[in-house]
């Protein structure tokens, strides 16, 4: 008899562990899981298709229209039909990238949180032997991991892509680098608005407790953030001036271009064109562009990754001390 | 060994900073060891102290213990039937059982969750939304028994069942709770359902206790008594009184010797509940403090 009492003494202060919290979570959104595989799976696919067989396509049909000799055919900037494919393979692909983070904000909104608190799952699990705030912190953590590992997939592919077919991709002019969704597709910073857009959908969820309202607010913010966070985008790092008399090339990420005056003041251009007596008349010497070439790149992308993790890590911690306050704590 | 399952003092519980409060200055005790009715009308309350007590919402005011800790602190050893039974209806009974394991490392008791859900005939691989009321309030009461909870706290647990079911489950329930020494605190508002099963009581009204304590002492405390509708009942405590015809028929606190006279019966519980529904301004009896408890 004290053996049986010391025994379930011992097991009471024993919490269910990582794994086994880990594993019931994933169980109970299993649909949601298949979908990310599903959907990695079709990037992953669309991607190698267009590294592999659809630019050679693409080079094969160039090549037999004749545009690869030294004065190319007319015609040949006009995509064929194998380049076009190829450029909706690149188009799906991004656009798959692209969309992932708002997927994320509308399902961690509605079905990772709203509706648990919604039909009561979620006392339901804080009655079992865990705290709300582990099973957040669970919530969190395995769809974060998945998210981290199927973005990583996708990115570097995206970058394999991006990175071989530059000759290809000006001939038929596909995406810029500083482009969405190639900007964000080509690095950390798909990975981080998926993190930020999970983040984001479960601080609606606790807000609103409500499956359905959680789900538009959390896209309608992340929308929002997004939208600011581009606009910024610009300005996180110094750009490169280029003057000249004549307006300078129009080169890499274009921030600002306009005229000078003989003080060197910025002036918006009159545009008098080579009118002289115009140009004498507002003082016009020379124009200026401000841009950011491609070497820009990781300094730009790093800095909006890491403004973007701090408002997905801001948007956690928020959760967790409403959630904190709102249920007896584990002291 | 904790000998107070949950204990209360000025508990209050208020929704949002206007709301009539659910829960103002509640003070009770309930003793380890038995079944406990928690009973009252609709909006007493009652939901919202098993909630409370579950560690799912923290109170406005006032302390609350369970098992002699905050509730926050003793998830572990608590079970928590909610009144609308929550699961998630993607899973199939097996699933579900699964999960309860695998969130209760170390206490799941396998055996148990099983025997529940194969009493009720259920096909574990059905899923959770194809079940009926009843047979989701068994799941959700495999859920609760299979992590052996000390405290097993049930909110109105046998509300949409058919009388059969009810009988079955409640039966399940108290040969479990018998067998492992589970306290159980259940609320209803049919009292009938509690009649024989329970030994200690809690009457809650507009979110305040109007009874407490061991249901024999509390029934004992109290007489059903038939007069002439001129008698006196000086200097009792009247709780609830009506005059038909030439006759009073009163529920009362002896205060003293009652007249021979008068015709008098210990009353059921059932007639003790509806006398303090029926009358709000009846002062409430405590018989649940410590030293009183502690026979």
């Amino acid at each position: 008899m004290t053996a049986v009492t010391l025994e379930t003494t011992a097991a009471a202060d024993r919490r269910p562990g990582a794994r086994g919290l880990l594993r019931a979570t994933l169980r109970v959104h299993r649909s949601a899981l298949w979908f990310w595989v599903l959907l990695v799976a079709v990037g992953t696919g669309v991607l190698l298709w267009t590294y592999g067989p659809g630019a050679d396509a693409a080079w094969a049909e160039y090549r037999s229209r004749g545009c690869l000799r030294d004065r190319p055919l007319p015609g040949c900037d006009m995509a064929g039909d194998a380049a076009g494919l190829y450029h909706s393979g690149v188009a799906l692909a991004g656009g798959l990238i692209g969309i992932v983070p708002f997927l994320t904000a509308a399902w961690a909104g509605a079905a990772l949180i709203g509706r648990e608190l919604e039909s009561g799952t979620a006392r339901l699990a804080w009655t079992q032997s865990v705290s709300p705030a582990r099973w957040l912190a669970a919530k969190l953590a395995a769809p974060a991991a998945l998210l981290v590992a199927g973005m990583a997939v996708l990115t570097l592919l995206h970058r394999l892509v991006f990175g071989s077919d530059s000759s290809l991709r000006e001939t038929i002019g596909a995406s810029d680098w500083y482009r969405s969704p190639a900007f964000e597709a080509n690095g950390t910073l798909a990975t981080a608005y998926a993190l930020l857009g999970l983040a984001v959908g479960a601080l609606a969820g606790l807000l609103l407790r409500r499956a359905v309202p959680a789900l538009g607010t959390a896209v309608l913010a992340l929308g929002a953030l997004t939208f600011v966070l581009g606009d910024l985008r610009p300005y996180l790092w110094p750009v490169r001036t280029l003057t000249g008399t004549d307006y300078p090339e129009w080169t890499g990420m274009v921030v600002d271009d306009g005229a000078l005056t003989s003080t060197g003041a910025r002036v918006s251009d009159p545009i008098c064109v080579d009118d002289a007596r115009c140009l004498a008349e507002h003082d016009i010497v020379g124009y200026y562009r401000d841009f950011h070439p491609a070497s820009h790149f990781w300094p730009l992308h790093l800095v909006e990754t890491g403004i973007v993790l701090a408002l997905a890590a801001l948007a956690v911690l928020v959760s967790f001390r409403l959630l904190n306050r709102r249920t007896a704590r584990a002291v | 060994m904790t000998e107070t399952a949950i204990e209360a003092a000025g508990l209050g519980m208020r929704f949002g900073r206007r709301g009539k409060p659910a829960l103002d200055g509640c003070s009770f005790r309930i003793p380890a060891g038995g079944v406990c009715a928690v009973v009252g009308p609709n909006g007493a309350g009652k939901s919202t102290l098993l909630s409370l007590a579950a560690g799912l919402t923290r109170p406005t005011a006032g302390t609350l213990t369970v098992l002699g800790r905050s509730p926050g602190e003793v998830r572990a050893r608590v079970g928590y039937v909610a009144q609308d039974k929550p699961l998630y209806p993607q899973l199939t009974v097996a699933e579900t059982l699964r999960w309860g394991r695998e969130l209760n490392t170390g206490r799941w008791d396998e055996q148990v969750a099983e025997r529940v859900v194969a009493e009720g005939e259920l096909d574990p691989y059905a899923k959770i939304r194809t079940l009926s009321g009843g047979q989701r309030t068994r799941v959700a009461l495999a859920l609760a028994l299979g992590k052996r909870p000390e405290l097993l706290l049930l909110d109105e647990p046998m509300a949409d069942l058919d009388p059969l079911a009810r009988h079955q489950l409640t039966g399940t329930l108290m040969a479990d709770a018998a067998e492992h020494g589970t306290t159980v605190v259940m609320s209803s508002h049919v009292v009938a359902e509690l009649e024989g099963s329970c030994d200690h009581l809690l009457l809650l009204g507009a979110g305040r206790v109007r009874l407490a304590g061991p249901l024999d002492d509390v029934l004992a405390a109290h007489r059903l008594v038939t007069a002439r509708a001129d008698a006196s009942l000086d200097p009792h405590t009247v709780v609830e009184s009506r005059t038909t015809g030439r006759g009073l028929t009163a529920l009362i606190r002896p205060e003293g010797p009652l007249d021979p006279v008068w015709q008098d019966t210990v009353p059921t519980l059932e007639e003790l509940v509806l006398a303090h529904l029926r009358a709000p301004q009846a002062p409430a009896l405590r018989l649940d403090d410590v030293q009183g408890a502690a026979v």
